[in-house]
């Protein structure tokens, strides 16, 4: 199966005052549709780089990302919105939905950027998924009314409305406690069991770590470990050769 | 369908977003809101002056376009530019050529033809008065009264004696003096008026020409007209009133005076004090004891004591003596004295005083200067130079309706351009050169006023061609005087409208049928008057109003400039609280850009915000201003000043308030924030979508 993600050699450097700093030191990594990796690592070890390389919020260096076939660094900010907008789902550390939409309207939000589902078409979608993540009955609060497990299971809702190939997260369940943290990824499990979503997502959560099938650990910018954590499978032609110490 | 989904979305996120930061949104919108207040005040307030002056000045004196030479060297300020009688505005030598080719264009209604200028005028003094007195009292042989009238004649002109004896000390060359002080002291002598009882022409005489003359001197009030075709004057301006008096008949030489004028120039000082006094105390509610420029008044008041005993005669005098006495027993002294102390007012006695006033002096003094039906001198120095006098009866005075109280507008009177054209003089070049050639060869100064028209013109001088305009020196003042209370001036020549259009004017009101056309017509004339090569120019009745009317283009142009500056202000304010908004919101502008939005859609966002706020603000600062200029239109505003008087076309204004006013506000409102939105908008977009990815709670 062709990889949904691929990353060669990428190297990012950003600038800090008059040094650089090399937050990517050259990572290849490929992932395969319907792949549930975390990527772990110490916090500065460049895992939200490298997330945000795949979320095509950034761009390599050198090196290159592929997303679902097009290789993002050569894209223009206009195809790269619709790129996320088809492509990519997303789950933020701090939720960040949208204050003054409900949570059904914060749901149906990417559908109206979509703009290709009619009316009825989205609000089926939305009530399908809320009712999915378990706040059917809260679909007309806003976020401030929600707790913050409830924010991130609309956020959750919210990046899977489009149907995307990818869902990230980045630190999903850094802001909840480890209850309703668990609850969140469990969530996730059965989302990319029942869709066949790639998730990719990172923590330094141990026990967030553990439900994972695929363990990408990144350290200094560069991957210091990849490899399955259960017999899943899925993971057997994950491992990047190389990159296995 | 889609589209229009999104456009929905949009337009709930702007709306829920302005919600979500209201301090922000408040300190915005209020500013906003001010603004187009402002916008509907100010226009609406410009917009009605301009309207209201429209009105009154058009219909007053200056007509919708005012015509004059092009050769002027001023330009033409009919309600006061220049310096009075400054401003030269060429002349108009044949009218009528003016008036043929006017009328002729499409549009003119009338044409009426002007000349302004000022002069002195001269009238009965009290010594006038008292001689008048003494010439009936001889007259019906009445032996008590000349004896009265001997009594006051001879005080007035001991107190002349005194008066020219301190003039003396301060004279270089005595000998005129000498001469007029031996005329004054022979008034005083016993001789003189038994002298007098034997023959009482010569006596009589004597006081008309010797003594009289010498107090006109300093009883010269400057008075500005406006020679015009009377008919057709009061025909064309329909703010034209009559007040008092009659109109002057057709053909007749007269003048009416302007009850403005008549009331503040013409009127005893003290009976005006009285008045002003009351208006501020009455009407402002002002204090004597808490207003020290009321205070003055009273001081100024006091001193003008012999406005009321000058004209006493002698029997009324000593019954007001008794009253005041018993008004004022603590006053020790003679009736200067007790007059003195009785227009000492202060706040405990006013009222008590002013209606002493009106009962007791007022039935006995002269309470105005000339009395309508009176005939006047009026002398002037014409073009050429030289002084020239005419005497001119006052039928009547008027006023411009809405402009009553208006200095401005109160200085016209009204005169017969006959008269007009004869005070003016007419300068030829011959006259000029003639005059110059004198002027070398005699030196201007060694010119006695006696001779100088002789010396000018000689016996035939056709300047003063008209007969009842006598041309007169000083001397022949006194002559002129009796000649017209003798009803000589009745018998005036009569002219005819060929008399009137046929000679000069110094420049033509043009009245409009319809002065919406005025543009169009304004054009139209310059054509007419290019066909027929009159050298004039013509300006619409703005330009012509002088500096008052002037001001409301500049009051126009202060408004748009505060607004303007105003507009900056709050461009700055929004731009820099949007900015710092747009920070504050980065995290969610990320988001919205990381799960996929265009940078297009959070631009719209923002502007979607802000015209909303504008269109909110816009309506309700608009509305504000419509109904405070509506309230306006009920009380009015009044007018502060005279100037104001003038602008406002009466003593307050009513404005008038329209809807396209409140809609242009709006429109203006959202322009503006639309601009001042672009920074913070496009500082919005430039927001990368990884900034959500770094949010941290």
């Amino acid at each position: 199966m062709e990889a949904i993600v691929a990353l060669n050699k990428v190297v990012k450097d950003y600038p800090l005052g008059k040094l650089t700093v090399q937050a990517l030191r050259g990572v290849d990594l490929t992932i395969a549709p319907g792949e549930f990796t975390v990527i772990a690592g110490p916090s500065g070890s460049g895992k939200t780089t490298l997330l945000n390389m795949i979320g095509c919020v950034d761009v390599p260096t050198t090196g290159s990302v592929t997303i679902a076939g097009r290789e993002t660094g050569k894209l223009k900010d206009r195809a790269r919105a619709k790129l996320r907008l088809e492509k990519l789902g997303f789950i933020f550390q701090t939720f960040n939905l949208i204050p003054v939409l409900s949570a059904a309207q914060n749901v149906e939000f990417p559908l109206l950027l979509h703009g290709r589902l009619g009316t009825r078409e989205r609000q089926r979608r939305v009530a399908e998924l809320l009712e999915a993540v378990g706040l059917a009955e809260q679909a007309r609060q806003r976020p401030n009314e929600l707790s913050g497990g409830q924010r991130q299971r609309v956020a959750i809702a919210r990046a899977l409305v489009t149907e995307p190939a990818i869902v990230l997260a980045d630190e999903p369940t850094a802001n909840l406690d480890s209850v309703t943290g668990l609850a969140i990824i469990d969530l996730m499990k059965e989302m990319n069991a029942r869709r066949n979503t790639t998730f990719i997502f990172s923590t330094h959560d141990e026990h967030v770590m553990a439900h994972a099938r695929r363990m990408v650990h990144i350290a200094d910018g560069k991957l210091a470990e990849d490899r399955a954590l259960a017999p899943p499978a899925a993971t057997a032609e994950a491992p990047e050769p190389g990159a296995t110490p | 369908m889609r589209g229009l989904a999104r456009l929905r979305i949009l337009f709930r996120m702007a709306w829920r977003n302005l919600f979500n930061h209201k301090a922000k949104n408040t300190v915005v919108g209020l500013l906003m809101a001010f603004g187009a207040f402002l916008v509907v005040v100010g226009t609406s307030t410009l917009a009605s002056i301009e309207s209201a002056m429209t009105r009154s000045v058009t219909g007053s004196v200056a007509g919708h376009l005012q015509v004059y030479s092009d050769q002027a060297r001023d330009q033409l300020a009919l309600f006061g530019g220049g310096f009075m009688g400054a401003s030269d505005v060429g002349t108009l030598p044949d009218f009528s050529q003016v008036k043929t080719t006017l009328l002729a264009v499409d549009n003119v209604k009338a044409v009426v033809p002007m000349g302004i200028d000022v002069a002195e005028f001269y009238t009965q003094t009290e010594l006038d008065h008292a001689i008048e007195s003494l010439r009936k009292a001889l007259d019906a042989e009445d032996d008590a009264r000349v004896a009265r009238m001997e009594h006051k004649i001879r005080s007035m002109a001991t107190l002349m004696a005194e008066e020219f004896g301190n003039r003396r000390k301060i004279m270089r060359t005595k000998a005129e003096i000498d001469e007029q002080l031996a005329g004054i002291r022979r008034a005083t002598e016993d001789a003189f008026w038994q002298e007098l009882r034997r023959d009482p022409v010569a006596g009589v005489t004597f006081l008309d020409t010797k003594l009289a003359p010498l107090v006109d001197e300093n009883e010269g009030y400057g008075m500005q007209y406006i020679g015009t075709d009377l008919d057709a004057f009061v025909k064309s301006f329909d703010r034209f009133e009559l007040v008092q008096g009659t109109l002057v008949p057709s053909g007749q030489r007269g003048m009416l005076v302007n009850q403005h004028f008549y009331d503040n120039s013409l009127r005893n000082r003290v009976a005006r004090m009285f008045d002003r006094l009351r208006k501020q105390l009455h009407e402002k509610g002002k204090t004597l004891a808490g207003d020290p420029l009321l205070q003055n008044t009273v001081k100024r008041m006091v001193r003008q004591y012999r406005r009321i005993t000058f004209q006493l005669e002698p029997e009324e005098a000593e019954t007001l003596e008794r009253d005041l006495k018993a008004l004022l027993p603590e006053v020790k002294g003679n009736l200067d004295a007790l007059v003195q102390a009785f227009l000492d007012v202060n706040d405990a006695n006013f009222d008590a005083r002013y209606a002493f006033f009106q009962e007791k002096i007022v039935p006995h003094i002269e309470l105005y200067l000339f009395d309508i039906g009176d005939v006047i001198t009026i002398r002037s120095y014409t073009r050429s130079g030289y002084p020239k006098s005419v005497n001119l009866k006052v039928y009547g005075t008027f006023t411009f309706h809405g402009l009553e109280e208006s200095v401005l507008a109160g200085a016209h009177n009204l005169m017969d351009i006959m008269t007009f054209r004869d005070l003016y003089g007419v300068m030829t070049d011959e006259k000029r050169a003639e005059l110059a050639e004198i002027k070398a060869e005699v030196g201007l100064a060694d010119v006695k006023a006696e001779n100088a028209e002789d010396a000018l013109f000689g016996e035939a001088s056709d300047v003063a061609a008209t007969p009842v305009a006598t041309t007169s020196t000083f001397d022949e003042l006194a002559e002129l005087k009796k000649a017209a209370k003798q009803g000589d001036a009745a018998a005036v020549e009569r002219f005819t409208q060929d008399d009137i259009d046929h000679g000069l004017a110094l420049n033509v009101a043009v009245l409009l049928k319809d002065p919406s056309r005025l543009e169009e017509t304004w054009g139209a004339l310059y054509g007419a008057i290019g066909r027929a090569k009159l050298g004039l120019q013509v300006v619409d009745w703005r330009i012509a109003t002088g500096m008052v009317g002037q001001f409301v283009s500049l009051a126009g142009v202060v408004l748009y400039v505060a607004l303007i500056i105003i507009f900056i202000v709050a461009i700055f304010i929004m731009n820099n609280t949007m900015v710092m908004a747009t920070i504050e919101r980065a995290t969610e502008i990320g988001t919205m850009r990381a799960i996929g939005s265009r940078r297009l859609f959070i631009l719209g966002l923002f502007f979607c915000e802000t015209v909303i706020l504008g269109a909110v603000a816009g309506v309700v600062g608009g509305l504000a201003g419509y109904g405070f200029m509506a309230h306006l239109g009920n009380v009015g505003i009044p007018a502060p000043s005279d100037e104001l008087i003038f602008l406002f076309s009466g003593p307050r204004l009513f404005p008038t308030v329209d809807s396209g006013q409140v809609l242009v506000a709006l429109a203006l409102i959202v322009v503006i924030s639309v601009v001042a939105t672009l920074f913070p908008a496009w500082v919005a977009t430039r927001i990368q979508p990884i900034v959500a990815m770094q949010a941290k709670e």
